[in-house]
C-alpha cells in the first residue's frame, strides 16, 4: 500500500518544467520553454486540423481574459461553458482560469433534450454550484435567458464569447492587472469545477484546486511514464473527467500535445480516432469500455487500409466497468494494424480524486482472474473450478503515487484481501468536498477517506472493481442516476405513481450497460402496453436518456425495500431471472 | 420519400411498430435512435441493401431523407 504521508503535496506537485504553483503559471512556463510546440490540435472531420502552439494558446487566452474581465467576470466566479467543439474553446477556458474564475464545462444540449429539462438541469446546478455566468453560443440564448430573469437566480448574465473581438492587441494595463491577479492565486485555491454525474438536480459539483491537478499531473504522469514525445488523442467530451483531466488538463500541464476530436463526430464516424492516431502519431488514448467494441466491430476493414496504430503505447480503459471480451475484440481486430496488445491499460478513479487512483503497469499484461461467479456474488474471491460459473475479473491495477485505498465492510472496517467490500480512498489530489453540499460531503467523506460506493476487492496489491453499492447506471461512460429516470417516468399516464424502477442491464454486444425500466401498470391489453412503452421511451427522450428495454408488470409486482420503496436490486434480479410469465417486455 | 424497405429496417432495429419517418425526420426525434443505436442502424441498412457506406458519408447525413438518398445512390436507383 502506498503511504501518502511520504508523498507530500508540495513535493509531488513538482513539475517536469520545474515551474508553476498554479495551472496558469505552469501553462506559461510550458509556453516559454517550448513556444512552438503544439499544445492542442483541433480535429474536425474532413478538414485540415487547426493547431494551437503553446505560445499562441497563451497569447489568445490572455485576450479572452481581458474580454472576460470587461464583461464583469471576477476571481472566484463560476463560469459554465456550454459550447460545441470549437477552436476557441481552449483559449477561452485558459483565459477564464487565468483570472482565478472557475470554468465548468457543461454538455451542449442534445436536440432531443427538452428545453425545459435543460433549463431545469442548469437551474439545479446553479442552486448547487452557485453558477455566476454562462458562456455559450448565441443559438442557446432563448433557452438560457429566462433563467437570468427568474427571481432568486444566481446567474448574472449570459455571454457569447465567440462574438468577442480578439483580433486587436490587448490593453497592456488591463493585461498587467489581470496578470497580477493570476499571480496572486494560491495553489490551494480552486482551478475548476466538474460535475460527477446526474442529469438534473442530482449533480454533485466537485471543486479541484490547482494543487490537486498539479499533483495529479505529476503522479499520473509518472505512472503513465509520460515523456516530451507523448501525444494524447481524444474524442472524449470535456464535461467528463476522463476527457477533461486525462486528455486536456494533464497534457497541457505536462507541456505535451493533445489532439481533440469532436465527440459528436466520433460517435458517427469512430474511424476518426484511428485516423488522428495514424496521422499525428498519437501515443496515448483513453476510451470507455464500449468504445473498444465500437472500434472493433463497427468499422469496415476496407476503410482501415491506411491505419497504423504502431505509435500507440497506451490505450487506457476507464470510466465504466472493464470487460475482458472488449479487450480481446479490440486486440484481434487491430493487431494487424500494428497495434501492440501490451498497450492495453486500465485506470480506475473518479472525479472526486481528480481522476485516477489505480493503474495497470504500462507496457505489461493486465492481470485477469477467472473466478467463481456465485462466490463473488456472496462477497468472496474464489478461483473458478470445473463446477463454477465463471467470471473474468480484469484488474484495475495498483495504486499510483499519492493515493491510498482500503476495502471496507458496511461498518467501514477493513476487510481482508480477497473479500469484497466498498472501496475507500485517499489522495493528494482529492477534492475539497462538494460545493455548497456539506451534507453530501459528510455522507461520503470520513476522516479524510472518500467512500466511493464502488464494490471491489484487493488481490496481490491490485484492485478489482466488480460493481457498485450505489445504483448508478453507466451507459457508454456516462453516469446516470436511476432517480432521474424514475422521476421522469412517474409522469407517464398508465404507470402507477411511484411504482417504477430503472437499472442498468448488461449489453454484451456493445460492451456497456443499457437502461431498463420496470413499471407497474393496470392495463392488460397489448395495445395499451405498447402505448405505455412508447410514452416511456418519449419521457426518457425528454431528459436525453435512451431507454433500451421496458418491462411492464401488474400491480403489486415490484418487491419493496425495508423503506417501503420498490427495491432496484431485488427487482432487477427478479426481472433478469426471466422466470415470471406476468412480465411483458420489449 | 422514405421507402417502405428502409423504414422497415430502421423500425425493426429500433424495435418500433410504427413511426412516421419523413425525409426531414432527424434521429433525435425517433424513440431509441441515439448515437449508440445509430451505428447499429447504419450497419443494418448496409446489410439489408447489400451496400457499404464510408464513414464520411455517414457523417454527412442530416436526416432520414439523406440516408434514403445515400441508399438510392449506392443501389443505383
Amino acid at each position: 500500500m502506498n503511504n501518502i504521508g511520504n508523498n507530500s503535496p508540495g513535493d509531488s506537485a513538482k513539475d517536469p518544467a520545474g515551474q508553476g504553483k498554479t495551472l496558469w503559471e505552469r501553462w506559461q512556463a510550458n509556453a516559454e520553454k517550448n513556444p512552438d510546440r503544439e499544445a492542442i490540435v483541433h480535429w474536425v472531420a474532413g478538414e485540415e486540423p487547426m493547431r494551437w502552439t503553446y505560445k499562441n494558446l497563451i497569447e489568445t487566452a490572455k485576450k479572452y481574459s481581458v474580454k472576460a474581465r470587461e464583461a464583469g467576470i471576477k476571481k472566484g466566479d463560476v463560469c459554465a461553458i456550454v459550447m460545441h467543439h470549437n477552436l476557441f474553446f481552449y483559449p477561452l477556458y485558459l483565459g477564464i482560469s487565468r483570472m482565478g474564475a472557475l470554468p465548468a464545462v457543461l454538455a451542449y444540449p442534445n436536440p432531443r433534450l427538452h428545453p425545459d429539462k435543460f433549463r431545469q438541469g442548469i437551474e439545479g446546478m446553479a442552486q448547487r454550484s452557485g453558477l455566476d455566468y454562462i458562456l455559450t453560443e448565441r443559438e442557446l440564448d432563448p433557452v438560457i435567458h429566462p433563467l437570468i430573469e427568474k427571481p432568486g437566480s444566481t446567474i448574472k448574465s449570459v455571454f457569447f464569447p465567440l462574438d468577442w473581438n480578439i483580433e486587436n492587441d490587448i490593453d497592456p494595463k488591463s493585461d498587467a492587472e489581470i496578470e497580477l491577479i493570476a499571480l496572486s492565486v494560491r495553489e490551494d485555491e480552486p482551478i475548476l469545477l466538474q460535475h460527477s454525474s446526474g442529469t438534473t438536480g442530482l449533480q454533485k459539483p466537485v471543486i479541484l484546486s490547482h494543487r490537486a491537478v498539479l499533483n495529479h499531473t505529476h503522479n499520473l504522469g509518472k505512472a503513465l511514464k509520460l515523456s516530451d514525445s507523448d501525444k494524447v488523442v481524444s474524442w472524449l467530451p470535456l464535461y467528463h473527467d476522463f476527457g477533461l483531466i486525462a486528455c486536456f488538463q494533464i497534457p497541457l500541464a505536462y507541456g505535451i500535445t493533445t489532439i481533440q476530436i469532436n465527440p459528436f463526430e466520433w460517435v458517427l464516424a469512430p474511424i476518426l480516432l484511428l485516423e488522428a492516431i495514424t496521422k499525428e502519431k498519437g501515443t496515448l488514448t483513453c476510451l470507455p469500455n464500449f468504445a473498444y467494441n465500437v472500434l472493433a466491430e463497427k468499422i469496415h476493414d476496407d476503410e482501415l487500409s491506411d491505419i497504423s496504430l504502431e505509435s500507440l503505447r497506451l490505450v487506457i480503459n476507464g470510466a465504466e466497468p472493464v470487460r475482458h471480451d472488449s479487450h480481446i475484440k479490440f486486440t484481434e481486430k487491430f493487431v494487424k494494424y500494428r497495434f501492440n496488445p501490451l498497450a492495453l491499460t486500465v485506470l480506475y478513479g473518479m472525479a472526486e480524486v481528480s481522476l485516477c487512483l489505480t493503474l495497470t503497469d504500462p507496457g505489461k499484461p493486465i492481470k485477469e482472474l477467472i473466478l467463481d461467479r456465485n462466490e463473488l456474488s456472496h462477497g468472496v474471491m474464489k478461483f473458478a473450478d470445473e463446477n463454477s460459473v465463471k467470471r473474468v475479473s480484469v484488474s484495475c491495477g495498483k495504486l499510483i503515487d499519492g493515493c491510498d485505498a482500503r476495502i471496507v465492510d458496511e461498518n467501514r472496517k477493513d476487510v481482508e484481501d480477497g473479500i469484497v467490500g466498498e472501496v475507500a480512498v485517499k489522495s493528494v489530489s482529492m477534492f475539497d468536498g462538494y460545493r455548497n453540499y456539506p451534507e453530501k460531503t459528510a455522507e461520503v467523506v470520513e476522516n479524510g477517506w472518500y467512500f466511493t460506493g464502488d464494490w471491489g476487492f484487493r488481490y496481490q496489491n491490485e484492485f478489482f472493481i466488480i460493481g457498485r453499492k450505489k445504483d448508478l447506471i453507466i451507459v457508454a461512460g456516462k453516469n446516470i442516476y436511476p432517480e432521474d429516470i424514475e422521476d421522469a417516468l412517474n409522469q407517464v399516464d398508465g404507470i402507477i405513481p411511484g411504482r417504477v424502477i430503472s437499472f442498468g442491464e448488461e449489453d454484451e454486444q456493445m460492451g456497456t450497460e443499457q437502461i431498463a425500466v420496470v413499471a407497474e401498470i393496470k392495463d392488460e391489453t397489448e395495445i395499451g402496453k405498447n402505448k405505455i412503452r412508447m410514452d416511456i421511451l418519449r419521457a426518457g427522450m425528454a431528459i436525453d436518456v435512451n431507454i433500451h428495454k421496458v418491462y411492464l408488470v401488474p400491480p403489486r409486482w415490484l418487491i419493496k425495500s425495508s423503506a417501503g420503496k420498490p427495491s432496484r436490486n431485488a427487482n432487477k434480479e427478479r426481472i433478469l431471472s426471466r422466470e415470471d410469465k406476468q412480465v411483458w417486455s420489449r | 420519400m422514405i421507402s417502405q424497405e428502409l423504414k422497415k429496417v430502421i423500425l425493426t432495429e429500433l424495435n418500433l411498430d410504427d413511426f412516421d419517418l419523413q425525409d426531414e425526420t432527424m434521429a433525435p426525434e425517433v424513440p431509441g435512435w441515439d448515437s449508440l443505436n445509430h451505428i447499429n442502424i447504419i450497419l443494418a441498412v448496409e446489410k439489408s441493401f447489400n451496400v457499404k457506406f464510408k464513414s464520411y458519408e455517414v457523417l454527412r447525413l442530416k436526416n432520414v431523407g439523406d440516408l434514403q438518398k445515400l441508399v438510392d445512390l449506392k443501389t443505383g436507383k
